[in-house]
């Protein structure tokens, strides 16, 4: 990479430099009709300037906003850059937001034209357009059913497009005002608003300037060394912070190509077909992909399966270690050749990971054994921490330095920076601008000398400068004794064993921390037909005292772990139970997003609560549930009540400070 | 996908096919007795009524498989008394089945690809050989029947052996085999039999909007008198083997006759 040039500041204009240097590279791919179309930068160059002429004529005018709306489909990444084009800009919207929640985004953003992708988005749209004061034009991308539906303020992409280009042959003026337009276009503009998911109060509009948006893609290309050579699949939603970044601004930065894939279901086929060189996917993608994969192999012949585990071993044992370019014996180093043969190999390429050379996550906890495995695969998984205002990154674990249990050191060019009460502040080159038409919330989340808020409690690790977070800083408590107590750090502990599928904990303003335990159905299920447990239901194996046992062990293990950790010694777990139900979405116990609700199960479960700190044994409660057919029923158990090692806390110093 | 030809000049509205005076009886058993209704191009069309009416024998009449003792078929203005079912395929007559009828071992490709054999005209020599003008034919072929794949939204099963898809699916992979012959008469017997609520709004999705896109004219036996009364434009109404109404579906469903049929009359 040659490095941005300071004239190339605005997107298009680095599409005008990819369509010049790499004009014959694949820019963009997308499956149609089973076969992969190909763009190459000329001539995505070529469509998005017709269809910015396009967009023009139909009233669009710099500065005014575009709502995009839809899967990842090539017209509509086009659409964006066509608006950033005209000086316009371009708002993003989640495709499965419901009207009522898209009328607040784009009346919000006072859009002018709307770019959808198919019918289901253009009735959307048209449903709620009588809410919507500025919207003059819909613009689709699939025509397919919208044949009879009114013309006049209905456009499809493809004619805009076909239309400008012949306005382009007979009227040399109409390019060169595309031109110009381009050209007029500078860093400093706003080049994209990303509205937050809104999963706290209303979403906010967040503003990204053209050459704060470059400078960090920039950074971060050369970070992981992305070139032209490689490819992406763009495959996470269109409006999110990091499909916005990883796909579109790196890819027009380095110049790679990214694929669209054919349909959301059909992700992990092209996965397989693309074999991207750069893969993102949050945790549980891993996880469900890890699995799919173990319950495969159970169903494999004798042979296969001893093969699988024997190499899976060696991988444990040495793929790590080879990954990190540390000593590893001969005998290994063949070990593991043979099983990248025989194992690895096959099972990356039936996943699609082949020719992964960088693959990230992120958004949540990653447990470490899962972290681990993938790594030991050959996989170069890392974990990266950030933020749609910082233009995603904020920390990002570089090769050589990658640990399950950190987010990384601060990313190049970053600083972080950690309050008094915790909570980590950030300065990145990407920097949002503030938030759109909300002065006073882009002030709250401004320090006043221009730090930006996470709303995330966290730490510098001593020694290694690896960020730690802990939880959102809201949730952060303090114990009677004044020991910190973050709830989700606990939990999320515990939930890494794979017989526990959720946990709550309580503690805060309490003299020690208490959780409640679900067991996950499947792993202990398991368990309990390998060990001749037998169990009739959830409650009874839920029950089962051996159960108790080994989720005591578990306990056990987590409080091993705080205690060796700074200030999270008083956070130990001194007693638990297990629920006698699975915490579920239709009573109200989880969001729809699987979250714990932690305020209304302590309400639902408050007789639990008390038995745990009241020194019980046991504790009766019964609790209404939704069954799937709406009927509601009553389950009424006596739960048991365990008491789990405690461990000397051997690490506590207080809060670090660092920037970097 | 291209339109499906206009069959001698009909125009939509006009009858495409007439059922007149037929009965059909297996021995003893009287399975039809003496119905006539028509379809006109480009409608949906239901036929209902309670088990044992005789709708599934009436397809099988309209497309050849039984020949009726009596009584007279018009198809695009042809009349005939025995229609072969291949001929029936010929002349733009597809169906689906009650019990879906797929080849469970081949895939979905392989399955709708089925459906245009009839259009397929290179000679066996060069089938054989899978080269030259039977590969460009084969090109061709798939794809129309990937625009199938896209219009019914079954990319991700593309390859998988239908025997292992969930019954909804097979459904709609049976439709879209029937489709592949571009039909100008789509008969289909029961599409959401045994599906779901979800797959049954899918389904009556597709219905509409081949009817819709394509211009297909479409006859459906369909037992969820709700998707019956929304889909269809018309409905005809067979009990014992006898037509007691037919008319509009606000019709049909205020007909005493049709109410007695389906929840008895006191003795």
């Amino acid at each position: 990479m040659s490095g941005t040039a300071s004239r190339d500041d605005t997107f298009p204009k680095l599409m005008i430099r990819n369509a010049a240097t790499r004009g014959d590279l694949p820019a963009v791919r997308h499956k149609d009709f089973g076969i992969w179309q190909t763009w190459t930068w000329r001539e995505v160059d070529e469509i998005v300037r017709c269809y910015a002429w396009g967009l023009r004529e139909l009233g669009l005018s710099r500065g005014d906003t575009i709502a995009i709306v839809g899967s990842n489909r090539p017209k509509l990444y086009w659409s964006i850059l066509a608006a950033q084009c005209l000086g316009a800009i371009p708002v993003p919207v989640y495709a499965d937001a419901v009207a009522d929640e898209m009328v607040y985004v784009l009346e919000h953003a006072q859009v002018k034209l709307a770019a959808v992708e198919d019918q289901e988005q253009v009735d959307k749209i048209l449903s709620i357009s009588d809410r919507l004061t500025g919207l003059t034009h819909v613009l689709y991308d699939e025509p397919r059913g919208l044949r009879d539906y009114d013309h006049s303020r209905l456009h499809a992409i493809d004619e805009v497009i076909e239309g400008a280009r012949k306005a382009f042959a007979s009227d040399p003026a109409a390019k060169a005002a595309i031109d110009a337009s381009i050209a007029e276009g500078a860093g400093s503009d706003i080049s994209i608003i990303l509205y937050t998911s809104g999963t706290t109060g209303r979403s906010k509009g967040v503003m990204l300037s053209a050459e704060r948006s470059i400078a960090a893609a920039t950074d971060t290309v050369r970070f992981d060394r992305l070139d032209e050579k490689d490819e992406v699949l763009a495959y996470l939603p269109l409006a999110w912070v990091g499909d916005h970044y990883l796909n579109f601004a790196q890819g027009l930065v380095a110049g790679f190509c990214m694929a669209c894939p054919e349909s959301a279901e059909t992700v992990q086929q092209d996965l397989r077909e693309i074999g991207p060189t750069f893969y993102f996917a949050p945790p549980r993608v891993y996880e469900s992909l890890l699995t799919r994969v173990m319950i495969r192999m159970e169903d494999a012949g004798a042979l296969k399966r001893r093969m699988f585990h024997y190499f899976i071993d060696v991988a444990k044992r040495y793929g790590e270690d080879i990954l990190n370019g540390r000593p590893v014996p001969l005998s290994g180093r063949l070990l593991y050749a043979l099983g990248e043969l025989l194992v690895y190999g096959p099972l990356k390429n039936v996943l699609g990971f082949s020719r992964i050379r960088v693959g990230y996550t992120a958004g949540e906890a990653i447990g470490p054994e899962l972290f681990s495995f993938y790594r030991s695969l050959g996989l170069n998984l890392k974990q990266l921490y950030g933020q749609t205002e910082a233009f995603l990154y904020v920390t990002a674990q570089p090769d050589g330095q990658i640990r399950a249990d950190t987010v990384g050191p601060v990313a190049p060019n970053a600083q972080v920076r950690i309050a008094e009460s915790g909570e980590v502040l950030f300065r990145t080159p990407g920097m949002f601008l503030g938030y759109f038409r909300d002065p006073e919330r882009t002030a709250e989340t401004l320090t006043e000398d221009g730090w930006v808020k996470t709303g995330d409690a966290g730490f510098f690790e001593q020694g290694s400068g690896h960020l730690k977070i802990i939880d959102r800083a809201k949730d952060v408590g303090k114990m009677a004794s004044g020991a910190l107590f973050p709830p989700k750090y606990v939990e999320n502990k515990l939930k890494f064993f794979p017989n526990v599928k959720e946990a709550v904990a309580f503690g805060d303003g309490r003299d020690f921390v208490t959780c409640f335990v679900n067991i996950d159905m499947t792993a202990v299920g398991n368990w309990a037909e390998r060990n001749n447990v037998s169990y009739a239901s959830y409650q009874e194996l839920a029950g089962n005292p051996q159960v108790y046992e080994m989720i005591a062990s578990h306990v056990a293990e987590v409080n091993r772990s705080l205690a060796g950790e700074p200030m999270m010694g008083g956070a130990q777990i001194k007693r638990f139970l297990i629920l006698h139900k699975e915490l579920d979405a239709d009573d109200g116990e989880l969001t729809r997003t699987q979250k714990v609700r932690r305020g209304f199960i302590a309400e639902r479960y408050a007789p639990l609560i008390d038995a745990l700190y009241d020194g019980s044994t046991e504790a009766d409660i019964s609790t209404e549930v939704t069954f799937e057919d709406g009927r509601k029923g009553v389950i009424s158990a006596r739960v048991k009540i365990a008491d789990c090692t405690i461990f000397p806390v051997t690490a506590d110093t207080g809060p670090t400070e660092k920037a970097a | 996908m291209r339109a499906p030809g206009d069959g001698h000049g009909i125009m939509a509205g006009d009858v495409l096919l007439a059922v007149d005076g037929v009965s059909l009886s297996f021995g003893g058993v009287k399975a039809i007795t003496d119905v006539s209704f028509d379809i006109r191009k480009g409608e949906i069309r239901a036929i209902i009524g309670p088990n044992g009416a005789g709708k599934t024998s009436m397809l099988n009449v309209i497309n050849g498989f039984y020949h009726p003792q009596k009584g007279r078929i018009t198809f695009k203005g042809e009349m005939r008394r025995r229609m072969r079912p291949y001929e029936a395929a010929s002349q733009g007559i597809a169906r689906t089945f009650q019990n879906v009828a797929l080849f469970k071992g081949m895939s979905t490709i392989d399955n709708i690809m089925a459906g245009r054999t009839l259009k397929m005209h290179e000679n066996f020599f060069w089938q054989c050989l899978r080269h030259g003008p039977a590969m460009r034919e084969e090109v061709e072929h798939r794809r129309f029947v990937e625009e199938i794949i896209d219009f019914l939204e079954i990319q991700a099963i593309r390859k998988t052996p239908v025997g292992k898809l969930p019954y909804g699916l097979q459904k709609r992979v049976e439709l879209g085999r029937a489709l592949a012959m571009e039909p100008e008469l789509l008969l289909l017997d029961e599409p959401m039999a045994g599906m779901n609520l979800e797959e049954k709004e899918d389904m009556s999705r597709f219905i509409v909007d081949v009817n819709n896109q394509y211009g297909t004219t479409i006859a459906l036996i369909e037992h969820d008198i709700g998707v019956v009364m929304d889909l269809s434009d018309r409905v005809v109404v067979l009990e014992y083997g006898r037509k007691i109404a037919d008319g509009s579906p606000a019709e049909v469903s205020s007909d005493q006759a049709v109410i007695d049929a389906y929840l008895g009359v006191p003795h």
